[in-house]
């Protein structure tokens, strides 16, 4: 551990030598949650699977508290520091309501959501490593689609804070939250507390707070795996100037800048390097390839592309969208959650088909 | 094989995706660097995020 910890110190270090002390801060933030998510065993996609499928609110009732005490934090500081700091703000369209379902069911074919599976990748997990590429293909393709889709369909932006101001944003937030906490004890089976979700939930609020302080805006995934694709399309001739989406100024600036300086590329590596630190010990008794045939890894890339394409025109995935979106007083963050949740359901009934067929092959 | 096998393949990935952009791209220049924070500084939020919608920010 002392050589792991040694080595990430290191790296920060230069970060902020050849790059700059935000960029370095950032990776930091992505390396803890990548390490928090992995070692407490946290995400969105599991818990949102164990709720459907075993009646467990566990999970769900510490992303909702993560979720509000984020929104408590971040809503006033937007407001405070206008123009510095920004919210995860987006519009509401059809097509952004049909990419959340589309996302909520793809997930659950693979159990990894934005951030899932760049933790599931990065500790170790063979279908997060065979979804991966496809996710960021995916993204880029989908910023391709976003014109089309914002032009074909109304696209309406509603921010509470702006609507309703700071306090009343807040109030409404939480009271959405609790509601949602209140329904789902309901349908739970037994306790919803977990000391270790809450703890886990606690840390990741006070980093997604952190990382506004620091980057001026909440935490995503999606745009930074779009990046990614879209630079290695550069390479192989694609010119984004044909392009609408990265003809933008913050796009084109984003697409010629580094990735050592993108907020949102520098937490995805960190999430990958921080579920590696957290899972490097114990790999070494836990096989790599999984009991399952072959096209099962085929059906996973296709639901990897399936999350990039449609994160992208959901405007966020679980993180930036969901998360980020509510935390922020987005209108959209909460059409995300129900269209999401529905997808979910459909998700977790075709993976557990399919997955059974998978494991049969396999023996 | 181990599950670490996974593990080196993913950071592996991560090098490589930055050694691709250092060389192909145009690398960070630290004189360049905004404030350490956001918050409180004059250099604020990239606005390269994912809730960006260009052409329906109004």
């Amino acid at each position: 551990m002392v050589t792991r910890t040694s080595l990430v110190i290191i790296l920060l270090l230069t970060l902020a030598i050849i790059a700059g002390v935000r960029f370095s801060l950032l990776l930091g933030l992505g390396i803890t949650i990548g390490f928090i998510l992995e070692r407490y065993g946290f995400g969105f996609a599991g818990p949102w699977r164990r709720l459907i499928r075993d009646r467990d609110a566990q999970g769900i009732t510490a992303q909702l508290i993560a979720i509000g005490l984020t929104a408590l934090a971040i809503q006033p500081l937007i407001a405070y520091a206008p123009g510095t700091l920004i919210g995860a703000i987006a519009p509401v369209s059809f097509t952004m309501i049909i990419a959340a379902a589309v996302f909520g069911l793809s997930m659950q074919m693979i159990l990894g959501c934005g951030s899932g599976t760049l933790v599931n990748a990065g500790s170790g997990n063979l279908l997060a490593l065979a979804a991966l590429p496809f996710f960021c293909l995916g993204s880029f393709l989908g910023s391709l689609l976003i014109p089309f889709a914002i032009q074909s369909t109304p696209h309406i932006p509603l921010s509470l804070t702006k609507l309703l101001g700071v306090e009343q944003s807040v109030v409404i937030t939480l009271a959405g939250l609790l509601i949602i906490g209140l329904v789902v004890r309901g349908f739970s089976q037994g306790s919803i507390w977990n000391r270790r979700f809450l703890t886990a939930a606690i840390l990741l609020a006070a980093l997604a707070i952190l990382h506004v302080l620091i980057a001026g805006q909440p935490w995503g995934v999606v745009y930074g795996l779009g990046l990614w694709a879209a630079k290695a399309a550069q390479g192989i001739g694609w010119d984004p100037n044909t392009a609408q989406f990265w003809v933008h100024p913050i796009n084109a600036s984003a697409l010629k800048g580094s990735i050592l300086t993108d907020t949102t590329s520098l937490t995805n590596i960190g999430l990958v390097m921080g579920a590696a630190v957290a899972a490097w010990i114990d790999s070494v008794n836990r096989p790599f390839e999984q009991p399952i045939a072959i096209w099962y890894y085929l059906i996973a890339a296709l639901f990897g592309l399936l999350l990039g394409i449609s994160s992208r025109l959901a405007f966020g995935c679980n993180v930036g969208g969901l998360f980020s979106g509510i935390a922020s007083g987005s209108v959209h963050g909460w059409a995300w959650l129900v269209a999401g949740f529905i997808g979910s359901i459909a998700g977790v009934y075709l993976r557990d088909k399919l997955w059974l067929l998978a494991s049969r092959e396999a023996k | 094989m181990t599950r670490r096998v996974g593990i080196i393949t993913a950071v592996s990935a991560v090098i490589f995706i930055v050694v691709f952009d250092w060389l192909l791209g145009t690398p960070p220049d630290p004189y360049r660097a905004p404030d350490p924070m956001a918050f409180g500084s004059n250099s604020g939020a990239s606005g390269a995020i994912c809730s960006f919608a260009p052409g329906a920010e109004e």
